[in-house]
């Protein structure tokens, strides 16, 4: 097929994903099914006169197929003049050859100590639990002679628990983690007592201007209206709020993001991106100014920027600009001081409904799923019934302050936000 | 017999014969090869043009009171994963057994009814098609840029299982999603709408006024004034009555969330109080045509038309299997899976509030002042709270429409809201997309929703105060 798509075509370029995972699914208490999944795929680009066409397929004997399909489909696209990539290396791999010990029956018996472990303090409630350990390797070939694959490994596992007060309150509580390899997650059980532990009373407090602290887990959500904005597709679209703004100072100097591929020991993390490019470590926000917008090669080029290793794709898609793990810098001093100097305040988890708004424009209204109210330095009880409406990237101007402690939430590594006044619907 | 199916139609003699001799409780084996086209322009750009072939195969079985679930797209292989599917499901030592509910064999070749076939259409008239709905939705100077996408999948499916089912399914699923985003500045406005069913090429012919509407409303609400936070009388359309029967109660309703949890069974009994005397909901995953239709279940149930809230009672609850047997009640056929490769699980189909007996303007009237809500962007619930998201709204001042609203995002309590409603229209509307419903980390699944317009009070929406 190279040699079929090197007579045919200005350049190409071949992604093959394959893999195996297999989850384990806990629901209402128990363990409800185990699930194994087989899967791999090829996605075959191709440019043909300057213009780019593609095609996928999941059947390897379909390949020749997919070519046909890709090359007809050309035709249709956009001239596009950026180059593949030359050279491209497997410097490291997000991969530990301990997820092959990834055993059914073991993880069975440590998922139930998990839920007995909840039980036993919440004997109401009722426990869903997720864990999956998956491997597979991805592949590059491409008209410039690359060749080159890595392989990954993740594990990851998923822990909620849901209650229900004697008023009918629900409380759910939902926690995950991912590694490279098996390991312990006890970190999770001890976050979803305490969280259920603090949430047992109702409270309510008058809307209006009131200072929030934003969890690693809502400062994860809250974050992406922001990401969304330094991606190339939406400056080169002209919808993103940054486009221009580069070195511009739009948040407060505590705030610096970036985006590290080569981050250790990160499911999320990977020596070259979808498209063959190196990746590497980049600034978003350096101290309160955009620093990057993340790109693959197609808006690099339209951009004139350097792509960096950001052009992501699952075999059935084109590569589009996407981010590896997030990472935001700490501040001083740790969440509990920043609650403990807190008069009254909410400390936010969970939200419904964040990404619904008009999130361009860093405008935001969101129902509380899990909430606290803080008076006096400590947390009293829940609040709900109640939403969040206002400007984010107005509040991460304002007077932010950062915990010096952190929490890996998905590919974010997040620590808590405590925001001065927010808008608070009751 | 398509080229789609003789991709499968040689496994099946062999899949029957595994699931003859495999010894579980029960097992089922769904085998799908399907062709798809995608097409997604935006603005003076063309992002994808795309077409694609995939095939897959998965095994589900309950043995020893546990389902084990293999996903393949080996298809040579499926000896080797259904062993590799009992060989899982001996691991399995559980202390509660998963007991399912039996259902009588089905032997049925279903076909989706379409006027043009997608596969009769050519690659340019669907290119063609869909760039002159995007050239509607960047007409007015104010559009920055837009998003038009076409897409089609037709595939060919099988469902085999150990009570003797043999269902074979011709499929057909076709849609555009139409987006323009204005911009004044940093002012930068969004809209969007989207239309799906299962059907030919017909469902997205003639969608120009669909494409300037969409256009002119992202262009307005460049304008439009946010709304102050606080609670109101809400009018809300048929669109978005659609989507708060679907987010705000339909996920309540399926038993997945109840069927072993004694608390919720309280909460949810049947023949509970939940709405006015008037207010009825159903779910029918059998209306032809509609994004959520369904001839079978994914587990080979036949849909059935449910009434989930009868006169303001709660009536009934979808069901899979697995659930109706711990419930003791009668399947629904609301076991669904995005694709092969995941596990049905309780879903809704087309769900929709029955048209009551108040024309619109008697609504507007009895609304006096208040807030007319209009589409929805989005909804998200965690079964007892949930916040809507509507695309646009309307202040009403005496009965009458007056000034646009942008950014208005409702939320509540389920069942208060439930109970709030006051009125109920006459002139339901189902909507679909190619966006679809989320849960259990399947998504998107074609499903579909509407209602009449109704008019609720004492709903909180946020905002400055």
């Amino acid at each position: 097929m190279v040699n079929k798509l090197s007579a045919n075509t200005g350049w190409f370029d071949i992604i093959e994903i394959s893999g195996v995972s297999t989850p384990i699914q806990f629901r209402n208490n128990r363990l409800h099914s185990v699930t194994e999944y087989q899967n791999s795929g090829f996605g075959v680009r191709v440019s043909i006169n300057g213009k780019t066409g593609f095609s996928y397929t999941n059947d390897a004997s379909g390949l020749m197929e997919a070519a046909d399909r890709a090359e007809a489909t050309s035709k249709f696209g956009d001239i596009e003049d950026f180059e593949l990539p030359y050279i491209t290396n497997t410097d490291f791999e997000p991969y530990d050859p301990r997820i092959h010990g990834f055993d059914i029956a073991a993880e069975i018996d440590k998922a139930e100590d998990a839920m007995s472990a909840i039980l036993r303090k919440f004997p109401e409630a009722n426990i869903e639990s997720r864990i999956n350990g998956s491997h597979g390797k991805i592949r590059i070939i491409n008209s410039n002679g690359v060749d080159q694959v890595y392989k990954s490994s993740r594990y990851a596992t998923y822990l909620s628990a849901m209650l229900f007060l004697d008023d009918g309150s629900k409380i759910e509580i939902w926690e995950g983690a991912s590694a490279l390899a098996p390991a312990s997650y006890n970190l999770l059980i001890e976050k979803i007592t305490d969280k259920l532990y603090n949430a047992r009373i109702n409270k309510k407090t008058a809307g209006g201007k009131i200072a929030v602290l934003a969890s690693p887990k809502a400062t994860a959500r809250m974050i992406g209206i922001v990401s969304a904005g330094l991606n190339a597709e939406s400056v080169s679209k002209g919808i993103s709020p940054f486009a221009g703004k580069i070195d511009n100072p739009l948040f407060s100097d505590k705030l610096t993001i970036s985006d590290e591929p080569d981050l250790k020991n990160s499911p999320y993390s990977y020596p070259f991106d979808a498209e063959g490019v190196a990746a590497r470590k980049k600034f978003l926000v350096k101290e309160g100014r955009i620093k990057n917008y993340i790109t693959d090669l197609k808006y690099a080029r339209k951009l004139n920027l350097i792509p960096e290793g950001n052009g992501q794709r699952g075999y059935s898609t084109l590569p589009h600009p996407s981010f590896s793990n997030i990472v935001i810098d700490k501040g001083a001093d740790p969440h509990t001081s920043l609650l403990r100097n807190i008069k009254r305040g909410i400390l936010v988890d969970q939200f419904i409904g964040l990404g619904q708004s008009n999130t361009l424009t860093g405008d935001f209204s969101a129902g509380l799923d899990l909430a606290y109210l803080i008076e006096n330095g400590e947390i009293t009880g829940r609040v709900k019934d109640c939403m969040l409406t206002d400007n984010l990237f107005t509040l991460l101007a304002d007077e932010i302050v950062v915990s010096s402690n952190r929490e890996q939430i998905g590919s974010v590594l997040a620590p808590y936000l405590l925001f001065p006044l927010v808008n608070y619907t009751v | 017999m398509s080229a789609m199916f003789k991709e499968i139609s040689h496994i099946l003699a062999r899949a029957k014969s595994l699931l003859a001799g495999c010894g579980c409780e029960y097992a089922e084996i769904r085998l799908s090869s399907g062709s798809g086209t995608f097409i997604s322009l935006s603005g003076n750009q063309i992002d994808t043009v795309s077409s694609s072939q995939t095939v897959g195969g998965s095994v589900r079985m309950l043995c020893n009171g546990a389902f084990s679930f293999i996903f393949f797209n080996d298809m040579a292989q499926i000896e080797h994963f259904f062993k590799r599917g009992i060989q899982v499901s001996r691991l399995m030592k559980t202390k509660t057994k998963t007991k399912i509910r039996s259902y009588k064999p089905v032997i049925k070749k279903f076909r989706t009814e379409k006027a043009k076939d997608v596969g009769s259409i050519s690659l340019e008239e669907k290119f063609k098609l869909i760039s002159s709905y995007n050239k509607i939705l960047k007409s007015s100077h104010c559009i920055q840029t837009t998003r038009a996408v076409y897409r089609d999948l037709q595939s060919t499916s099988a469902f085999l299982n150990t009570e003797g089912s043999e269902i074979l399914y011709d499929k057909t699923y076709c849609g555009i999603s139409l987006s323009s985003i204005a911009r004044d500045g940093a002012v930068i406005q969004p809209f969007h709408d989207s239309f799906s069913g299962y059907g030919g090429y017909e469902l997205v012919e003639n969608r120009e006024p669909d494409a300037e509407r969409v256009a002119k409303t992202a262009v307005d609400l460049l304008t439009a004034e946010s709304i102050a936070g606080g609670t109101y009388h809400v009018v809300v359309d048929q669109k978005l009555a659609g989507v708060f029967i679907h987010e705000a109660f339909g996920h309540l309703s399926e038993a997945d969330f109840i069927h072993e949890n004694e608390r919720l069974k309280i909460i949810m009994v049947n023949g509970k109080r939940l709405g006015p005397e008037g207010l009825n909901v159903i779910d029918d995953g059998n209306i032809p045509g509609l994004a959520g239709f369904i001839p079978c279940d994914d587990e080979g149930v036949l849909p059935e038309k449910t009434k989930i809230i009868n006169n303001g009672l709660l009536h009934a609850r979808l069901h899979s299997r697995e659930t109706a047997e711990k419930m003791d009640e009668a399947v629904t056929g609301n076991a669904r899976a995005v694709g092969v490769m995941n596990q049905p699980i309780v879903r809704m189909t087309n769900t929709y509030i029955e048209n009551g007996s108040h024309d619109t303007q008697e609504i507007f009237e009895a609304a006096g002042n208040g807030i007319y809500a209009v589409g929805a962007i989005g909804g998200e619930t965690n079964l007892e709270m949930f916040t809507f998201t509507s695309g646009c709204g309307y202040e009403i001042r005496g009965g009458k429409i007056g000034k646009m609203y942008k950014n208005i995002v409702l939320s509540g309590n389920v069942f208060t809201t439930l109970s709030n409603i006051i009125m109920i229209g006459n002139d339901l509307q189902m909507f679909g997309g190619l966006g679809g419903c989320g849960k259990g980390g399947q998504s998107p699944l074609p499903v579909s929703f509407g209602g009449p317009h109704i008019l609720m009070k004492n709903i909180l929406i946020g905002g400055a105060n």
